[in-house]
């Protein structure tokens, strides 16, 4: 059986060579498929792992809530707008009892922060006690905050990672920053930062911030004698999809309630962000998958026309391979190999191309893309199912013809 | 249907019996055969004459499993072929037969010695150097020992036909079935190449061969006369 594949593979190639532009032409339509679906996965799953570095960085047990800018919020409404306050914050975590923790903050960007010696630039976060547990963030050196800082209003504070870096220092240190001074008592672990493009959330960079007790901080600020928050985590201690959706959607009434059926606030749930990008996700993979499939059957179109047009040329050497003891299963295993190494040959090139046209993608537009390993392999499988699909009519065409009637065709 | 008795008794290796071939034709069938019966032993130098159009290529055809008769049976080795599959007919083909036909059908693209090694594409597997030795030893006996690497393109009539007697040889045939093989050769290489089939059956292997040269009847041990019907 191999010797007969081996035979019949060589001589499949040398038929395909004796027309060397018509099977470049019909190995470069199959490529032209294959790259297409290699470069269309490639997207597609760059996409997702971008979905899911956005939403592993926000959390995928969190609810992250901050107020909406008064032009978001109905007109009739506008006058009434209240931001998140302490009482919100306090309204959620007393409603949450044992089923998450609620922390808020408050932050100013662009702060100085000053050592003796050396100023950097970074974002002051104002935080609540336990905002450490909701972001899951703690310490690499020195201590986390403690209730005490909270309640004594000590100005200690815990520094991200490349601020340190940027700064020179590790704690316990002394620095200055909004003309007071602090004590740096922690260092915090590397988080990278809050990936909130299209969410509404305003972005953090955990690892170039300096996190203080809010009420130690200078950048809150009071209306109608309440506290403004410029946000608030919700932690669950809850993993499932549906139960968190339906926890979401209480917080969300419940703040709601609590302004006054003032919808001003924007709750973002990352496990309804990470569904509705998968559903997104679904709905594109399968648009380009079969524009780009279509490409694949229009060039197994191509190798079908391709094999016909030989097999009318070869009419005459299919008699006489068929008297030399050729069985009809062995002429069409042999235009059926023809096929296979023309898609092969095809897939090969159109795999290389599409991780080329990836990076092209990627470099000229901007979009992330991330080779897909199946589509790797589903592409070129596609491929051959088409060059075995479009192969087959020829294939049998030719091994239907009367060997002595194929040896008279002129 | 076996005749075991005749052809262990007349040694005889093919057989054919009341052979009718009819083509449509319009309304009507062109009968082209009528009850044709024909026994071919080893060593038989059958020629098959008649004019053009009185069914001499049709009956090599049938005679060789290219083609089936309308009605009759045609037996090799007491098997008679409406009996064998199609695998078992390419078989057949591949292993007892050897053909010559007026056009030589080489491949073009591929020398000498691949168009004669072709036969082995199909055959029993043996070692590449088998292969190669028979190839070479072939070539030699029909006299083109040092043309191996040649393309056809570049041979000579009579050469061409001589490449065609080579690959229907390498096997070893036992039955050698000629359709016009001179048809398109002058004098001298059209004597040539029945001396070499002379030379084969000579040797015990059978050549059924159809020409309408009634001037080569020489050459044939046995004659059988189509008329046009």
């Amino acid at each position: 059986m191999l010797y007969i594949l081996k035979v019949d593979v060589a001589d499949a190639w040398k038929c395909l060579v004796r027309q060397p532009l018509r099977s470049f032409l019909s190995s470069l339509g199959i490529a032209i498929g294959v790259a297409a679906i290699v470069a269309m996965l490639s997207i597609s799953e760059g996409a997702k792992r971008r979905v899911v570095m956005t939403i592993d960085s926000l959390g995928m047990s969190t609810l992250r809530i901050e107020p909406l800018g008064t032009s978001a919020a109905d007109g009739a409404n506008s006058g009434k707008l209240t931001g998140i306050t302490q009482d919100d914050l306090e309204l959620v975590s007393t409603w949450l009892g044992g089923r998450g923790s609620a922390a808020g903050y408050v932050k100013q960007e662009g702060v100085e922060i000053g050592l003796k010696t050396r100023i950097q630039v970074a974002t002051v976060v104002g935080i609540t006690p336990l905002w450490q547990l909701a972001e899951d963030i703690y310490r690499e050196a020195g201590r986390n905050l403690v209730q005490a800082d909270f309640d004594n209003q000590e100005n200690n504070c815990l520094m991200g990672n490349e601020l340190a870096v940027r700064l020179g220092t590790r704690p316990p240190v002394q620095i200055r920053y909004g003309g007071r001074a602090a004590t740096v008592v922690g260092l915090l672990h590397q988080k990278g930062r809050l990936l909130t493009e299209g969410t509404g959330l305003s972005a953090l960079d955990f690892d170039n911030s300096l996190f203080c007790p809010v009420a130690t901080v200078p950048y809150t600020r009071v209306v109608g004698g309440r506290e403004l928050l410029d946000g608030m985590v919700v932690t669950l201690n809850i993993v499932k999809e549906q139960q968190i959706l339906s926890l979401a959607g209480q917080v969300n009434q419940l703040l709601i309630t609590n302004h006054r059926g003032v919808r001003d606030i924007n709750l973002v749930v990352p496990v309804k962000l990470l569904r509705d990008a998968k559903e997104k996700q679904r709905i594109f993979s399968v648009i380009m998958v079969t524009i780009a499939g279509l490409s694949l059957i229009v060039g197994g179109i191509g190798i079908m026309n391709m094999m016909l047009a030989n097999i009318a040329e070869q009419t005459r050497e299919i008699g006489l391979r068929m008297v030399l003891g050729a069985s009809r299963a062995r002429i069409v295993g042999f235009y059926l190999l023809g096929a296979m190494v023309l898609t092969l040959s095809g897939s090969f090139f159109g795999v290389l191309s599409g991780i080329v046209l990836s990076y092209l993608i990627q470099f000229f537009v901007g979009w992330d893309v991330a080779i897909s390993l199946p589509g790797l392999v589903v592409a070129p499988g596609t491929a051959i199912l088409v060059g075995l699909l479009f192969g087959s009519h020829p294939a049998f065409t030719a091994a239907s013809l009367q060997p002595a009637e194929a040896l008279r065709q002129v | 249907m076996r005749r075991d008795s005749e052809f262990q008794s007349y040694r005889v290796v093919l057989i054919a019996t009341d052979i009718h071939k009819t083509f449509d034709s319009g309304n009507s069938g062109k009968e082209v055969l009528d009850g044709v019966s024909l026994a071919v032993s080893p060593g038989d130098f059958v020629m098959i004459t008649g004019t053009s159009g009185a069914g001499k290529s049709t009956l090599l055809h049938i005679l060789c499993g290219l083609d089936q008769p309308t009605s009759g049976e045609v037996f090799f080795d007491g098997n008679p072929y409406s009996t064998l599959s199609a695998g078992e007919s390419s078989r057949l083909r591949g292993e007892c037969f050897g053909f010559v036909f007026q056009t030589p059908h080489l491949l073009m693209d591929r020398t000498v010695f691949e168009n004669v090694t072709l036969p082995f594409c199909y055959g029993p597997k043996i070692t590449k150097s088998e292969i190669g030795r028979r190839c070479m030893d072939i070539l030699e006996y029909v006299g083109l020992g040092k043309d191996g690497g040649r393309y056809p393109a570049t041979l000579s009539g009579g050469e061409l036909q001589r490449v065609v007697f080579a690959r229907a040889l390498v096997r070893e045939p036992r039955v050698i079935f000629a359709d016009e093989p001179t048809g398109s050769l002058d004098r001298k290489n059209s004597l040539n190449m029945l001396d070499l089939l002379k030379k084969k059956s000579e040797q015990g292997c059978a050549v059924v061969m159809v020409t309408h040269d009634h001037s080569l009847k020489s050459y044939g041990t046995r004659f059988l006369s189509l008329d046009k019907r």
